[in-house]
């Protein structure tokens, strides 16, 4: 607790306005700091905390996560271990490993247990080449360790401070291969990946000096966190959006089996990275995509989508289901077929997924459905018959806008058989009845006053169905006792032309001069 | 319908399609986004609600909602906002007839062109009433379908663009029109559409009667002597018409009377 003292010193009006700028200078950097804070958070580079080791000197001090210092205290002391580190790796004979091994965990103590690591003055005082000489071929395992765990977290900062270390690259993939201790290969495979994090250009240099063979390699073993943090490395190796790491993943002897493998049987937090790389592997090789499906892993995501509950986990299976589904119509029909028991088939999962609180999992799911709805009138029945209609129905009178928009793919490709050619495609009409019937007409024209071009589009195009395919011209009524007249007109101001057009056609057609004379 | 006009007109039928989104697209923002809080949540022990305040930051923070209506240049920072945004700006309202414009401006030309009987008269004695929709254009017109073509030749608008559409009227008026329209014989009413140019009015009848006695009426004590066509730009309305009630006048020349 700060003392009286200085605290009134603080409060006190009567003070010169320093004080007021200094106020002002911290409030000003809090708000930088939170902006900092937040674009940190959603990065793809993750700080590491607690060494794969377990750290157990450091047990005690395992759960301390703030050191409770200024930042310019916190600045003053990194330059002063990286002082340290400096006289330590130029010191000779005996007892010098061990001040090397010192200097590095001072270091690396205060890149890792405050909230704002001060990754800018550990550069500035030079960190980068000493850590690199710390990494040479034949130093200790303890040293290899600490250094390698010092530049990991240099890497999570920002783009320029992961930039930085590019001199350590070569020598961080050197450390991956198979004669390195595992924890050592482990913090090297965590540091590369925050540099994969980074962005395409470094994904590039890490590919051309070698990276990615050694890094898949170390997720063959059936289990351990080396697994979970390469294969998490991998990840952000393969994410693109060029495809060429991808299609030198599935080039990798044997890496197929293993991801199988894993996504059969492993715990959630391995499967959950492996899941990630299959969703990079599903959307950017047509090669790995095909292989997989071979191996069958449809049937290996509906089961971890029927049996986990963790969103981590989740998210990326679902994803990847989209991604096959939208690829590959064959295979849909395939998996449809095969589930019997309705918990484990493909609706059943995604109706679980559409149930969940999670709106990632609803509206991905709806998009997944979205794609089966577009396939053969056997998909579109089967989507129809299940306990999926009353969820989606629900869910677009009720759901956010990014939701509802999904859930309105699914309704009206349920109703539509897909077009051959220039042909206008055919309604389905005991679907659209049916679905009409369960409400939906309101939720549509909600999507026809958006603002958003591609809803608003959605929206009118449903109307039009509605209007063409109800029976004993039931649609005119339906659509204006939900308003749906006024929800079009509002298009003749509207800025995009098509829409404006699109509107005004239908209210011509059915909404003219005849309307309502034959009552 | 036997015959398919909409088809004519290129009405883009619902077609069911697969949709294939690449890994970085803002279709899966949001779930990558979760990715990292989720894995970042253990270390640094975040409430539910802050995962949640976080993901709406990063969301709204990129997406701005441009409003679609033509000519309105805000941006919003939700859909709330704009609903409500819409609701205020967008909605002005005829009390008369109930038909909804974008901006009081093109209310009160509505409401001049469709329920003013002075308009009309003066109309029918040939001066120039119609005034181009277009902001700061100023050009007037004698008839209805006069400014419709210069809207599409001079400021492109679509030839599909109607500022007096018909709209769907409430049944009782619609059986109302049709027991005026059934004894009149189909030339005579050809002969209406071309004089008041797709005008509709609840009481054909009685507006005609009306048109005409006031046709006599000299309008000096309401209207400036000189109209100004297009010379300053900007000015907007130089006509008011009298009977119209004008919460915001949006330029000196309001009053009636005023000389330009």
């Amino acid at each position: 607790m700060a003392d009286d003292g200085s605290a009134s010193n603080r409060r006190d009006p009567i003070k010169s306005s320093v004080g007021n700028v200094a106020g002002q200078r911290r409030r000003q950097q809090a708000v930088t700091v939170a902006k900092e804070r937040r674009e940190s958070l959603v990065r793809a580079k993750r700080l590491c905390r607690v060494g794969t080791n377990g750290g157990d000197e450091d047990a005690h001090v395992e759960n301390e996560m703030m050191i409770d210092e200024d930042q310019p205290v916190l600045e003053a002391q990194t330059s002063k271990a990286v002082e340290e580190l400096k006289s330590a790796v130029q010191s000779q004979g005996k007892g010098a490993m061990q001040k090397r091994v010192t200097a590095l965990r001072e270091l690396r103590r205060l890149l890792s247990k405050s909230e704002f690591p001060p990754i800018d003055a550990a550069l500035s005082a030079g960190a980068i080449p000493l850590l690199v000489q710390c990494l040479s071929f034949g130093s200790p395992d303890e040293q290899l360790l600490e250094s390698a765990w010092c530049l990991t977290n240099i890497a999570a900062g920002k783009p320029e401070e992961t930039k930085a270390l590019l001199p350590a690259l070569p020598l961080l993939i050197a450390h991956l291969g198979e004669k390195s201790s595992a924890p050592v290969a482990e913090q090297c495979a965590w540091a590369i990946g925050n540099v994969a994090g980074e962005g395409e250009e470094l994904r590039n240099v890490l590919l051309s000096q070698g990276a990615l063979p050694p890094l898949a390699r170390m997720i063959f073993p059936d289990k351990g966190s080396t697994v979970r943090t390469a294969a998490w490395a991998l990840s952000n190796l393969i994410k693109g959006p060029e495809s060429k790491a991808a299609a030198q993943l599935v080039r990798v002897d044997g890496i197929v089996e293993a991801i199988l493998r894993h996504l059969k049987k492993a715990d959630e937090e391995i499967a959950t990275e492996i899941a990630w790389i299959v969703v990079y592997l599903s959307a950017l090789s047509d090669i790995a995509t095909s292989m997989l499906l071979k191996g069958g892993i449809l049937q290996l995501l509906v089961e971890r989508l029927a049996t986990s509950n963790s969103l981590q986990l989740l998210i990326p299976v679902l994803r990847s289901l989209g991604n096959f589904v939208s690829v590959d119509p064959k295979a849909m029909l395939t998996i449809l077929i095969g589930g019997q028991n309705t918990e484990e088939n493909v609706i059943g999962v995604l109706a679980k997924c559409l149930r969940s609180e999670h709106r990632v999992l609803k509206k991905e799911a709806a998009w997944v459905l979205s794609n089966i709805a577009a396939g053969s009138v056997e998909h579109k029945r089967m989507i129809h018959s299940t306990e999926a209609m009353p969820l989606l129905l629900r869910l677009l009178s009720t759901s956010p806008f990014d939701i509802k928009k999904e859930v309105a793919y699914v309704l009206g490709n349920l109703c539509v058989e897909s077009a051959e050619g220039d042909t206008r495609p055919r309604i389905i009409q005991e679907h659209l009845v049916s679905i009409v019937s369960g409400g939906c007409l309101r939720g549509f024209i909600d999507l026809v006053r958006s603002p958003d071009i591609e809803a608003a589009r959605l929206g009118l195009q449903f109307i039009e169905l509605v209007l063409r395919g109800m029976p004993n011209g039931e649609g005119s009524k339906l659509v204006e006792g939900e308003d749906g007249i006024d929800a079009m007109e509002r298009f003749q101001f509207h800025e995009n032309e098509e829409l404006r057009v699109m509107a005004n056609s239908l209210v011509d057609k059915y909404f003219g001069e005849d309307y309502g004379i034959d009552e | 319908m036997a015959v398919d006009t909409v088809g004519e007109l290129g009405f883009p039928y619902w077609n069911p399609l697969r949709r294939r989104f690449p890994p970085d697209s803002p279709f899966f923002a949001s779930g990558n986004v979760e990715r990292e809080l989720l894995a970042k949540q253990v270390a640094l022990d975040f409430t539910e609600d802050e995962i949640t305040n976080l993901q709406t930051i990063v969301e709204t923070e990129s997406r701005r909602i441009s409003c679609p209506i033509v000519g309105c240049p805000e941006r919003l920072k939700s859909l709330d906002n704009f609903e409500d945004h819409y609701k205020t700006r967008h909605t002005a309202s005829c009390s008369v007839c109930s038909r909804v414009y974008p901006t009081s401006r093109l209310l009160s030309i509505h409401i001049s062109e469709a329920h003013d009987s002075f308009f009309q008269a003066k109309v029918a004695r040939g001066y120039d009433m119609y005034e181009c929709l277009v902001e700061g254009c100023g050009l007037k017109f004698k008839s209805y379908k006069a400014r419709h073509r210069h809207l599409i030749d001079k400021h492109k608008f679509p030839t599909t663009f109607e500022f007096f559409k018909r709209t769907q009227l409430s049944k009782k008026r619609r059986e109302k029109l049709q027991r005026q329209r059934v004894p009149k014989l189909k030339h005579e009413e050809d002969k209406e559409e071309a004089s008041s140019d797709a005008m509709e009015v609840e009481d054909k009848a009685s507006l005609d009667g009306l048109v005409s006695a006031l046709s006599t009426l000299t309008t000096s004590d309401t209207t400036p002597s000189n109209v100004s066509f297009g010379r300053r730009h900007g000015r907007g309305l130089t006509f008011v018409p009298r009977s119209v009630h004008r919460e915001k006048p949006t330029n000196s020349s309001s009053t009636p009377g005023s000389k330009t």
